[in-house]
């Protein structure tokens, strides 16, 4: 998996079904993110953890 | 077919279209396959005579563009020629070029993919280049000659019809720049005193070659300096520049020399070796120059070179004064140009194979 901010994620889909991984489960994280400050990505960090690990528990199904 | 070559599975497809330029380029922009200015609708007739120009066949997969990793065939390759208004006897420069794209170093997927505005810069050097009728003097960066503008603009043509840059798309450009659209010369070999810029790569006198590069643009430079030491400082604080690729991640900037420049720099007893070591040193910026942000990024990108960058660092431009690179094009005067490099990105270099 990996992670795409939300301006980044067609990218990242588009990168995916390119290199034969149409599948590959992308963590959607607000945009921008290089310009906030490290309290703001911790918060969006908790935010998006149950998201993670939903995603990450898919792709350990068979 | 070419045996040992790939041949793509897909090949390119073809549709009817009114006999009409003004609908086939409203056509063509609807659906995403030009650059914004009109083409040269690529038919069937069309395409032949630009294939006549390579001896690779039709199929030939030269190679894969990122990101899309399209099949940049020959065919494909043809067709965005005849879209950019290139001439028949261009195909081997073109096809050199996409060869030069794909190379590891050069670090395609993230030009592509990029919020930078690179660009990309194909420089001809060697006796074709005059052939070709390729513009290494006055105005060489700018309009007005058919190969340069027309060789740089199915460059790009094949980085978003093949490669899939699309701008918004898999293309993040913030905003991009001019030098997108074409952006070719050759080198001025006749009026460089120094040996030519093939030679760095290894290739004889009599080969021709391309030369890909990942600009970020272009800063002219006017001084009518005649001692080498004072050109080569201004050269040196034009280069410097906190919030730039080159020091976050030591690049390889680009110098274009005018001939009066370089024949100061060989009067004052400076060859090519000697403009870069000095160029180097006098390039060296203290960390602290750069935003904080910034700052950590160069650290985590070039610890493994530099150590625990401190505010007092001296950051080199590039990793070596042999990334410093350097070319004499362009005709009478005193401006050179400073040509930022992508920073994460290495010019690549490859040999012009004509037909027969």
């Amino acid at each position: 998996m990996t992670v795409c901010s939300t301006t980044f994620t067609g990218l990242g889909r588009a990168q995916s079904k390119a290199m034969g991984c149409a599948q590959m489960p992308i963590l959607v994280i607000p945009h921008p993110f290089g310009t906030r400050t490290r309290d703001e990505i911790r918060d969006i960090a908790a935010q998006c953890a149950e998201q993670l690990m939903a995603l990450m528990a898919k792709e350990k199904q068979p | 077919m070419t045996s040992g070559v790939q041949q793509a599975e897909e090949h390119a497809a073809t549709f009817q279209a009114e006999d009409d330029l003004e609908a086939i380029n409203r056509l063509y922009q609807e659906r995403n396959w030009g650059d914004g200015l009109p083409i040269i609708p690529p038919t069937a007739e069309r395409v032949e005579r630009m294939l006549a120009g390579t001896h690779l066949a039709r199929h030939d997969v030269v190679a894969r563009l990122a990101p899309a990793f399209g099949a940049a065939t020959t065919e494909r390759i043809a067709i965005n020629a005849v879209m950019a208004g290139c001439e028949p006897r261009t195909m081997p420069v073109l096809i050199a070029a996409v060869q030069g794209l794909a190379d590891a170093d050069f670090n395609l997927q993230a030009i592509q993919a990029t919020t930078n505005p690179v660009a990309i810069w194909v420089i001809v050097s060697g006796p074709l280049a005059d052939t070709l009728g390729f513009n290494s003097g006055w105005n060489c960066l700018g309009e007005g000659n058919a190969a340069n503008a027309t060789v740089g603009r199915a460059v790009r043509l094949l980085l978003r019809n093949v490669g899939g840059a699309l701008p918004g798309q898999m293309d993040r450009a913030t905003q991009g720049q001019p030098g997108r659209y074409t952006m070719c010369c050759a080198e001025n070999e006749a009026r460089s005193p120094w040996p030519a810029l093939r030679a760095e790569y290894g290739f004889g006198a009599d080969d021709s070659t391309v030369t890909v590069v990942g600009i970020e643009g272009t800063m002219n430079m006017n001084t009518h300096s005649k001692q080498v030491d004072e050109l080569l400082r201004v050269f040196a604080e034009t280069m410097v520049h906190p919030p730039s690729n080159e020091y976050v991640h030591g690049g390889e900037p680009w110098l274009m020399i005018s001939p009066e420049h370089a024949d100061i720099c060989m009067r004052g007893g400076f060859g090519k070796e000697q403009v870069r070591q000095r160029l180097w040193e006098l390039t060296k910026m203290p960390a602290r120059d750069m935003a904080e942000r910034d700052l950590y990024r160069a650290r985590a990108s070039r610890r493994k070179e530099l150590g625990e960058i401190q505010a007092d660092t001296l950051l080199p431009i590039s990793h070596d004064p042999k990334d410093i690179r350097i070319m004499v094009a362009g005709g009478p005067g005193t401006h050179s140009v400073y040509i930022p490099c992508f920073g994460n990105s290495r010019a690549a270099t490859r040999r012009i194979d004509m037909p027969g």
